[in-house]
């Protein structure tokens, strides 16, 4: 009898099925363990830099390195074999097609690690963390490194097509005359670089041209979309302040902190930038470089593991990566917003969970743009989105501001893009495990939850729940 | 020589041609024989010479011939670099716009005809319609059959149809072809006398096609729309095609909406650089002066290089994506020229049983082609 298929919907609070292969029930080699925990031990990433800041001459290899490098460090894994490294970068040379190994190769860690790239646009990052922890809950390792990393100071630069088509006719050619025809089709223009474009290739639009769209769409005001990035710069700052970021951040090249925070901004500087995304709409242009992300460059690193690694190491696990989603919308067609996968995601997410909005203590949703966050959040709230798209009874629900993004987001942070997903997870990951140690007796033993959203271009969008462990 | 058919009610007299003709070849015939036409319908228009009023018996000015070549097939090279450049994925399905620049072609042939009563060089795009029954699929060997029809009178000249049909060989002569287009063209300024001025023009905003004020008719045209919106629905295209052309049709494209064309949320943009009509040309054979460069565009009177219109129809058919489906209907009109370079603001969205597409200007919000497509 083959194993139901079914990873997805079961009746609302209903526990989860043990997923795929019950042993002796499955024809053949049954796996070799059943389903467990994986969790997340903790996480280091460097500082991130501004483009053109501190990493201008660092490489995508270069970061990663660092950053697993801090990570060893943190946590004594020198010259130890992980069970596998799994990192990617959206902005990527051809010749890193190994960057996650070549990467492993840099560092403390054994030579024997295995480790490979992936790669899912702005949801690289937590991808990992949901590949890695996956493997760790069949039983297939016992841990794990998931990292990113993204530099837009090192962007790749290509040849134009029509010359490395001319160049590999050339490689290709036997004879003289051949040769001589795979150069003469050769024009001037076409010895001009291509550089990386972030524009959507079935649109033409930019990604902040798209939120834009959006924008308009939710009526997302400018006083809005400053409030959430001036949260964003002050809540950051306070973490910094408060040492948060102490057993999480490694500096590097010289920077102690990300570059982008500017814990001495506020409302009225916000207010004084000019729009920049928007600007041909017939609806108010409210998108600045202070409520959008800048291009940055960083790297970052999660440790997970099973319960038993963690306590053959002697180490503390600060979370447990329960489940996770990915959603992807339709916005070639108009159809949703380019950057509200989330929207979805987390709803269908919620629903095989048996879970709310309510039960969770952090909600933590990638600020693209302070927009994105805030069309997210709003069509939660609206009855007839959440019916009609989402095919919900009314409204999904409220997140309540003092829960979300609780020390700063991107728009302080920074997103290197492959890197955003890592950031978030360990930072949710240890504030889970800091609300936990400070939970009221009165509450009991209450499960302490973070819920995270990243979108990410093509319309993607990864969702997870984690749980204080 | 064929076998004489009926055809749009008219018999027509099938002449085999032994390949698809280059449209380098016929612009250069077309060349010559334009300013002939040109003189000698105006002076037809003034009653005093041109045809005998027999020959706008059953063709209605047209030759009765229709145009048939056998065993037509795709070049893959060809194939992927119309793919590449309009943004379709690079199958063996051959993208209905292509099948267009596959055939075209010999249709185009007919209108160079010493006794085709309209001038080729100068014609103006109005409108397109295809209909896909089937795919067509490259290795297909195709017969490609052409003739015209629907020589009318238009406000701003005289408009005529182009009628392409292509079967898979062997499927047989009276079979429902693969793939169907209906291609109308506008002969500016071109009066014919004795023809039909009772039928609406196909294009209420075909003026803004002039080639003399490139700038400003389609104020005019939409100023006069206003007034006009109860009757749009008789102006449309599909309104006075023939019954064989609305087959498949469910409704026909709703033009009312170019009514007052007011620019909606964009789904997205095209940067089009100076060299898309001449890249355009590469993969279509449509090497039409006015799309190759700034200077060829001005001595036929347009300020820069315009984009092909079948270029930016095939593009938005190509954002449409695979859920147009195998069998599908797919109609433009063409309204302002998009001048080369530049970028405009696009529309591709699903409205209940098809997908609509508009193309502007993001700044001035004119309109420069609107359409949609009917998955069958």
């Amino acid at each position: 009898m083959a194993a139901p298929r079914t990873n997805s919907t079961t009746p609302s609070g209903a526990p989860r099925p043990a997923t795929a292969a019950t042993p002796g029930t499955t024809a053949g080699v049954p796996g070799p363990l059943a389903p467990r925990r994986a969790v997340v031990v903790g996480g280091n990433r460097i500082p991130f830099a501004r483009a053109g800041g501190a990493y201008v001459r660092a490489s995508n290899q270069d970061m990663l390195t660092a950053a697993i490098d801090g990570l060893v460090a943190r946590f004594g894994l020198q010259g130890e074999r992980i069970g596998e490294v799994a990192a990617g970068a959206v902005l990527k040379h051809s010749r890193d097609f190994n960057l996650a190994r070549e990467s492993v190769l840099g560092s403390a860690l054994s030579p024997e690690t295995p480790a490979y790239d992936l790669q899912q646009a702005c949801a690289t990052g937590i991808e990992a963390v949901v590949q890695l922890t996956n493997k760790i809950r069949l039983g297939q390792i016992e841990s794990g490194i998931a990292g990113g990393v993204d530099s837009t100071s090192d962007a790749p630069i290509a040849v134009s097509d029509r010359l490395r088509r001319a160049l590999l006719d050339l490689s290709r050619a036997r004879t003289t005359g051949a040769k001589l025809a795979a150069v003469a089709k050769l024009r001037p223009k076409d010895l001009a670089p291509a550089a990386p474009r972030t524009n959507e290739p079935r649109t033409g639009l930019s990604m902040g041209e798209h939120q834009a769209l959006t924008t308009a769409q939710w009526n997302i005001t400018r006083e809005a979309q400053d409030e959430l990035a001036l949260a964003s710069h002050q809540r950051l700052a306070a973490a910094y302040d408060a040492g948060f970021f102490d057993d999480l951040v490694t500096p590097f090249r010289g920077l102690p902190k990300d570059q982008n925070l500017r814990a001495d901004t506020s409302l009225e500087k916000l207010a004084k930038l000019r729009p920049t995304f928007g600007l041909g709409l017939s609806t108010p242009a409210t998108m600045t470089a202070g409520n959008s992300t800048p291009l940055t460059d960083g790297a970052s690193t999660v440790l997970v593991a099973s319960d038993e690694w963690a306590a053959a190491h002697d180490l503390p696990v600060l979370a447990t990566f329960v489940d996770a989603e990915a959603a992807a919308v339709d916005f070639v067609h108009g159809k949703d917003g380019l950057l509200m996968g989330g929207a979805f995601a987390v709803p269908r997410l919620l629903a095989r969970n048996g879970l709310t909005l309510d039960d969770f203590d952090i909600v933590e949703i990638h600020e693209a743009f302070a927009a994105t966050v805030l069309s997210t959040l709003a069509a939660w709230e609206d009855e007839e989105f959440c019916r009609a798209r989402l095919g919900l009874e009314g409204a999904f629900g409220k997140v309540d501001r003092d829960r979300l993004n609780v020390h700063g987001s991107s728009l302080a942070a920074g997103h290197p893009f492959a890197a955003t997903g890592g950031r978030i997870v360990a930072t949710a990951a240890k504030i889970l495990a800091e609300k936990k140690a400070a939970l009221d007796p009165s509450e009991g033993d209450r499960p302490v939850r973070a819920l995270i959203s990243i979108c990410a271009a093509g319309g993607l969008a990864v969702t997870a729940i984690l749980e204080a462990a | 020589m064929g076998r004489a058919e009926p055809s749009g009610g008219r018999p027509l007299v099938e002449v085999a041609l032994p390949g698809v003709p280059g449209l380098g070849g016929l612009y250069a015939r077309g060349l010559a024989a334009s300013a002939r036409k040109a003189v000698g319908a105006r002076v037809g228009a003034l009653g005093i010479g041109g045809r005998a009023r027999g020959a706008f018996g059953a063709g209605g000015g047209l030759p009765d011939v229709a145009y048939l070549v056998r065993d037509v097939r795709a070049d893959a090279e060809r194939l992927t670099e119309y793919q590449h450049l309009l943004g379709e994925s690079a199958s063996d399905v051959l993208p209905a716009g292509f099948v267009h620049v596959l055939a075209f072609p010999v249709a185009t042939a007919l209108m160079t005809r010493a006794d085709f009563p309209l001038p080729l060089l100068g014609m103006v795009h109005l409108a397109n319609r295809v209909e896909q029954r089937r795919p067509v699929t490259l290795g297909d060997t195709l017969d490609v059959r052409a003739h015209a029809r629907g020589l009318r009178a238009h406000r701003s000249g005289t408009q005529v149809e182009l009628v392409t049909e292509v079967r898979v060989s062997g499927t047989g002569a009276d079979s429902v072809p693969a793939w169907r287009g209906v291609s109308t063209y506008l002969a500016r300024g071109v009066r014919i006398a004795g023809l039909d001025t009772s039928t609406p023009d196909v294009s209420d905003v075909s003026d803004v096609s002039d080639v003399s004020d490139v700038s400003d008719v389609s104020d005019d045209a939409r100023s006069r729309d206003r007034g006009g919106s109860d009757t749009s629905r008789e102006r449309a295209p599909t309104s006075h095609v023939s019954d064989e052309a609305r087959v498949g049709d469910r409704g026909g494209s709703d033009t009312s909406r170019r009514s007052a064309f007011e620019p909606p949320l964009p789904t997205g943009q095209w940067r089009l650089a100076a060299d898309v009509g001449r890249r355009y040309a590469g993969v279509s054979g449509d090497v039409n002066p006015i799309h190759l460069s700034a200077p060829t565009a001005r001595t036929l009177g347009f300020p820069r290089a315009i984009a092909h219109g079948m270029y930016t129809a095939s593009r938005a058919l190509a954002t449409v994506g695979a859920a147009r489906t195998d069998a599908f209907t797919w109609s433009v009109e063409f309204a302002k020229p998009v001048l080369l370079p530049g970028t405009v603001a696009v529309r591709v969205a699903e409205e209940r049983d098809r997908f609509e597409y508009a193309v502007w200007n993001g700044r001035s919000g004119k309109l420069h082609l609107t359409g949609d497509v009917v998955p069958h």
